[in-house]
């Protein structure tokens, strides 16, 4: 198993977001703090998963 | 200003942000004899002494963004992740900054709430605060609360080990508890997050959750733990709590010190998944997802 992690926290001032995944042997992807714009991305790479798909929010900014 | 009505009515009349100030100062004097959490250590955190989880009388987070992972019906949320917490999960997928109360940067209740409402206006639906655990920094999320449109719908993600006192400041702060019920039964919480009385803790929490809030209850599913933590916690909720939301989460993954547990150095398998979900659907559990 694999993990990935994009920064270290949020809370630094360059205000980067945080997603977490894991991806398993059997092509299964888990996510943690799963961000729009990370959906985004899960969505393009398998547009037929029903979970993320339903997570994939039009219309919203990240921007704070 | 302390409202002696019940905290509906209290609130109608006051509004939430002018109570939640109220509580917010009532909270910080109580820093001085610390009983937020059931450890109920009464230490003086506003002259430098430690309980079990380290807070300090400020509190610093570690994450704020918009969120899409939780709950359907509460996303997207700006999610608000304060440093620290009461329990002690080897398995804690935020372990780093769950167990260091000092972990990101010091929380200001005025900024996050400029940040919260910038992102309800860029379409966050609510407002989540969690931890580590967010009950050990009442008086920070309590200030937060305060600062935050009457009409915001507010999260609590709680791992429903607070005390009494810490449910009487909370009454009528925010719309939907949402609450772990991690463990079946007391030895696996010992064994696996350093908690005694477990149990019986959790039930009394969610039960005085259920009564002012919208609740929503989690369980991570542990692979190794469905017929000593899942089933008896699916057996509670289905005869205490019937009707009430739960949201089954399978996607446990072995961070932080998991692997000091044999059984948690892997995910959960295919088939103790859909034991488990139909475990769910048998006591007529209501799953959402």
């Amino acid at each position: 198993m694999k993990k990935h992690r994009f920064k270290k926290d949020c809370a630094s001032p360059g205000k980067d977001q945080v997603s977490e995944l894991l991806i398993l042997p059997d092509g299964q992807i888990l996510v943690h703090n799963l961000t729009p714009a990370f959906a985004g991305l899960l969505r393009e790479l398998n547009p037929d998963d029903e979970q993320i798909s339903s997570r994939v929010t039009r219309h919203i900014s990240p921007r704070l | 200003m302390i409202c002696a009505e019940p905290v509906t009515q209290c609130r109608n009349v006051l509004g939430r942000p002018v109570i939640a100030r109220a509580r917010a100062r009532i909270a910080r004097t109580m820093l001085a004899d610390c009983r937020f959490c059931a450890h109920d250590c009464g230490v003086n955190r506003l002259a430098g002494e430690n309980g079990l989880c380290h807070a300090g009388a400020e509190a610093h987070f570690f994450c704020a963004q918009i969120e899409v992972s939780d709950e359907l019906e509460l996303i997207p949320t700006f999610a608000v992740a304060l440093s620290g917490c009461d329990l002690r999960c080897d398995f804690c997928i935020t372990g780093a900054s769950s167990w260091n109360p000092q972990a990101g940067a010091g929380f200001d209740a005025r900024t996050m709430a400029v940040k919260a409402e910038t992102a309800l206006r860029n379409g966050a639906r609510t407002i989540m605060v969690l931890g580590g655990e967010p009950t050990i920094h009442l008086p920070a999320a309590l200030e937060f609360v305060s600062l935050l449109p009457e009409t915001a719908k507010l999260i609590w993600k709680t791992n429903a080990h607070g005390s009494a006192l810490a449910r009487e400041l909370l009454d009528g702060m925010f719309d939907v508890w949402l609450a772990d019920f991690k463990f079946g039964n007391d030895a696996c919480a010992q064994q696996l997050s350093k908690t005694p009385d477990y149990v019986r803790i959790v039930q009394e929490n969610l039960l005085g959750a259920a009564e002012h809030s919208e609740l929503i209850v989690r369980h991570l599913l542990m692979p190794g733990h469905v017929d000593c933590c899942w089933q008896p916690v699916a057996e509670w909720l289905a005869a205490e709590l019937p009707g009430v939301k739960v949201n089954l989460r399978s996607g446990f993954w072995p961070a932080w010190q998991a692997a000091r547990h044999a059984e948690l150095r892997r995910t959960v398998s295919r088939p103790e998944n859909a034991r488990a979900v139909d475990l769910a659907q048998r006591l007529g559990l209501n799953l959402v997802s």
